[in-house]
């Protein structure tokens, strides 16, 4: 069964939300665990919010991560925005 | 300068974009003699180092001339490489999975005039553009990492001493003297991205101190629980410390259970590792990935250490040196260096090429190490 | 005159190997003579600048770059690497300094027309630098401004008909060996199926929703090449599973001396008349060789097809013609458990483009569901399996096990046996078991 978009969103916004104060960035997993998906379903609901600009990727490198847009420290020293 | 615009429009990334296309086709790439005649060839000669001949069931031939290059590149060079192969190959031309180029010609009478023309150009400095050689049983080029030039945590690195070696090893590229060929690699770190650790040689960059930490910026600069994230052997933990008046979030770091990796400098600015003192080079020998005769094998670690010595690197190009010609002189035809210091012995091989063998020679590291100890009374004196 | 003084790295211009700094200096030149006029898109000096913070390096024996979290133009979570120099103020024209990693094609073969494309947008919009190639294989972008990094995106896709690499945790750009293109000893179409799989997989390559890496590489025998058995994390290796085709004219021309053993690969030492026994026959890690009265023999059944044979006598030993590949998973650099080799998962496996591979695409999807769903972050897939345990990457991939997935049966007894592996299950009736055991 497909997963409702709006509602996993929604759970993905309340999840970040609630590690604010301590993070921004997650793993793919943590997104996943937050809407309670298979990993596969998750990608997809994941994929959708980063094409409308709600999350955005970041990365070491060699691991990636996601996070709110314009949120967490380094962005800001990197001097980009 | 004035902008000049793609047609992208950042206001609207989603408009007219293509995404997914993947490479280009492969078979738009294949010289005529390539496309007419693969999966239909018989066998391969080595004419001279670095040319090939390969002939087919059809009659045709490819002859090959290889030659080295920096992977570091620069658009003239490319585009010189470009001008040879619109001269000789028809507009065609190939890189190895070693960063060397290829030339194909279709018949033999084309192949003098191409080396030619490659072996006569060189640089304003002097070296060769286009050496003509890296096949067979001799010393190919270096795959290497991005070091200095380019990378934010290497402890070493890698044009530098790439071209150093093989400046000390070139007449080897040129040859095919040795019992097999030798496969040097170089990574600049410890995460070999890289990945060095099946080469005969490998030239690996290694940090030695533990990263220091600037508590006064960290907490503004950097994410604490993921700088401890970061961390593959659990040494950071978040720590409170004193800056003049004010308490402050920072993190403190475990030194002894640090293996300086740099992975935490990568999370977090605050936590930078490299130092002149501390940094440099661990030599690995004896890997290898065919399947000939004996299975792939990882390199093991034959020097501990050896400090940077930029720009030429005169210590490691000399012990790389010294472990090769060791190697040509004492192993059999077709032996690996990795096969013949199996053959006679670990302590023969510290015996033979004169490395001193030290307690950071003994692995230690988690479960593997145990499988490194000699488990019988089978030794040489 | 150069805009910084570089006297260590000028002493990287002598000598005979390719100078990465006399090659660097001629494209400062370029950039600053600016023959073509180009309206170039990032500071002109940019290579002055690299050069000058590489000497500082070389001065200070550090390094003067920063990792930046920018990973690739929109909706891709790869393809770019952020760097930013630490002494900006020094060194502006390399302040912010990406690199982009450009999908290189299956087998690295090009056209000149399509490289000139390459070159020309790179004068435009970066530094003019780049690797040929980086590590996995991709073609390197080396070094240019975050705006610019669209707009190089939406020219390679537009007018290049050419997409980005792969960085962070997803697929990583495949990578394959020269295969059967030029190869004699290629048991498979190794381009086809590395661009095959390349592209099937592009939002697996461009969206990382993996737990780290992982890596795809292409060998088209066991001699491995492209080092697959030590870097992917699916490694493809060509073999076959009939008799070695022996040409026994071309044998005895090889022991004549006629034939250059090693196809000439040793020609330059002398070695002493070419010698079958000792130098093919001895060496045979299974001793299933043997010449005799001008004949050679080779009982098929016991070769482990390691290519020695066939590497020494290319013009009379050939590989079978029922050819596939096996699929060795989960090896790995070193970092941090220790380095790991391929495992062997498939023996064999149809090499088969008339139905789009799907064999071996059940294999991947299979390790992929499992690995998505059980591996912690930053976890290998060589990791996961030493974590799990190699019955449970046969159980996710249906694969029955065989000795070949083994160099030797386990040295311990400890079984985990399943409730269901045993006779009568594990409940048993503590009364029952009392009417004939005493308290």
């Amino acid at each position: 069964m497909a997963l409702d978009y709006e509602e996993c969103k929604q759970k993905v916004l309340d999840g970040i939300e609630k590690k604010s104060k301590s993070k921004s960035k997650f793993y793919f997993s943590d997104l996943a665990k937050m809407m309670d998906a298979k990993p596969r379903e998750a990608k997809k609901i994941v994929t959708q919010m980063v094409e409308e600009g709600i999350l955005v990727f970041w990365s070491s490198g060699s691991t990636s991560m996601y996070g709110l847009k314009g949120a967490g420290k380094q962005s800001a020293a990197e001097h980009e925005d | 300068m004035a902008f000049i615009s793609s047609g992208y429009d950042p206001e609207n990334p989603m408009k007219d974009r293509i995404t997914d296309i993947g490479p280009r086709n492969y078979e738009e790439f294949y010289p005529p003699v390539i496309k007419n005649n693969k999966g239909k060839w018989l066998y391969h000669e080595v004419l001279q180092p670095g040319v090939l001949v390969h002939v087919s069931e059809t009659g045709d031939e490819v002859y090959t001339v290889r030659v080295g290059g920096a992977r570091l590149m620069s658009i003239s060079l490319v585009r010189e490489i470009c001008e040879i192969a619109d001269k000789h190959c028809g507009g065609y031309v190939r890189w190895t999975t070693r960063n060397n180029v290829e030339f194909m010609v279709d018949s033999k009478d084309k192949v003098q005039p191409l080396i030619d023309d490659l072996q006569g150009r060189k640089f304003a400095g002097g070296s060769y553009k286009f050496p003509v050689g890296g096949t067979g049983a001799g010393i190919t080029n270096i795959v290497h990492t991005q070091g200095w030039i380019h990378c934010h945590t290497p402890a070493t690195d890698a044009s530098g001493p790439v071209k150093a070696v093989m400046d000390e090893v070139f007449e080897d590229f040129q040859n095919m003297r040795m019992p097999a060929h030798v496969r040097i690699s170089l990574a600049c770190c410890l995460n070999m991205c890289g990945a060095v650790h099946c080469s005969d040689i490998a030239i690996l960059g290694y940090h030695r101190k533990p990263p220091m930490v600037d508590h006064e910026y960290l907490d503004k600069m950097c994410e604490i629980p993921l700088a401890i994230a970061s961390c593959p052997t659990a040494a950071i933990k978040p720590k409170k410390v004193e800056i003049g008046e004010k308490t402050v979030n920072s993190v403190e770091v475990n030194q002894s259970r640090c293996m300086f990796c740099g992975n935490c400098y990568t999370m977090c600015p605050c936590l930078p590792l490299a130092d002149k003192e501390g940094d440099g080079i661990v030599l690995m020998v004896g890997g290898k990935v065919s399947n000939r005769i004996s299975a792939p094998k990882f390199s093991k670690v034959a020097v501990a250490f050896i400090p940077n010595e930029p720009p030429r690197w005169p210590k490691t190009a000399e012990t790389i040196k010294k472990i090769i010609e060791t190697y040509a002189a004492d192993a059999n035809k077709y032996e690996r260096l990795g096969e013949w210091a199996e053959r006679i012995g670990w302590e023969r091989f510290f015996e033979k090429t004169g490395l001193e063998f030290t307690h950071h020679l003994i692995d230690d590291f988690r479960d593997p190490a145990y499988y490194t100890w000699r488990q019988t009374s089978q030794f040489k004196f | 005159m150069a805009k910084h003084e570089t006297p260590l790295l000028d002493q990287l211009e002598s000598g005979p190997w390719p100078s990465f700094v006399s090659d660097m200096k001629q494209e400062a030149e370029s950039r600053a003579k600016n023959a073509n006029n180009i309206n170039y898109q990032i500071p002109v000096d940019v290579v002055e600048d690299l050069l000058g913070v590489l000497e500082l390096s070389y001065k200070d024996g550090e390094t003067h770059w920063k990792h930046g979290g920018i990973v690739g133009v929109f909706g891709y979570g790869g393809g770019v690497i952020g760097r930013y120099c630490d002494q900006p103020e020094n060194f502006p024209g390399v302040a912010h300094f990406h690199t982009l990693r450009v999908n290189q094609p299956s087998g690295k073969f090009y056209t000149t027309e399509y490289l000139k494309q390459l070159c020309d947008l790179w004068e435009l919009r970066g530094s003019g630098i780049t690797n040929m190639h980086g590590s996995t294989g991709d073609i390197i972008f080396l070094g240019t401004t975050t705006k610019q990094l669209e707009e190089i995106f939406f020219e390679l896709t537009h007018n290049l008909k050419q997409d980005l690499g792969g960085s962070g945790s997803n697929l990583r750009t495949p990578a394959d060996c020269i295969g059967s293109a030029r190869c004699e000893y290629s048991c498979y179409d190794t381009q086809d199926l590395c661009n095959h799989l390349t592209q099937e997989y592009q939002d697996e390559l461009h969206r990382p929703a993996f737990p780290y890496k992982f890596k795809f590489k292409f060998d088209g025998c066991p001699n491995c090449c492209v080092a697959s058995i030590a870097r992917a994390d699916m490694s493809f290796i060509g073999t076959w599973k009939d008799d070695i085709r022996i040409d026994q004219e071309s044998v005895k021309a090889y022991v004549a001396g006629e034939l250059k053993p090693n196809a000439g690969a040793h020609s330059g030492r002398d070695w002493g008349k070419f010698d079958i026994q000792k130098e093919v026959i001895d060496l045979c890690p299974t001793k299933c060789m043997r010449y005799e009265d001008g004949k050679l023999e080779i009982n098929n059944k016991e070769c482990t097809r390691c290519m020695h044979c066939i590497n020494v006598m290319p013009r009379a030993l050939r590989p079978g013609k029922q050819t596939g590949c096996s699929i060795l998973v989960g090896a790995k650099a070193p970092i941090l458990d220790g380095a790991q080799m391929g495992s062997l998962l498939v023996p064999f496996v149809e090499v088969n483009k008339e139905n789009d591979y799907q064999e071996i695409k059940d294999v991947i999807e299979a390790i992929w569901d499992w690995w998505m769903e059980e591996g912690k972050n930053r976890e290998r897939l060589g990791e996961l399996m030493k974590r799990q345990g190699f019955q449970k990457l046969l159980e996710v991939t249906g694969i029955d096990p065989v000795p070949q997935h083994v160099q030797e049966p386990r040295h311990n007894p400890y079984i985990f046996w399943k409730e269901e592996e045993v006779e009568g299950g594990w409940e048993r009736d503590i009364n029952e078991f009392r009417k004939h055991h005493l308290r």
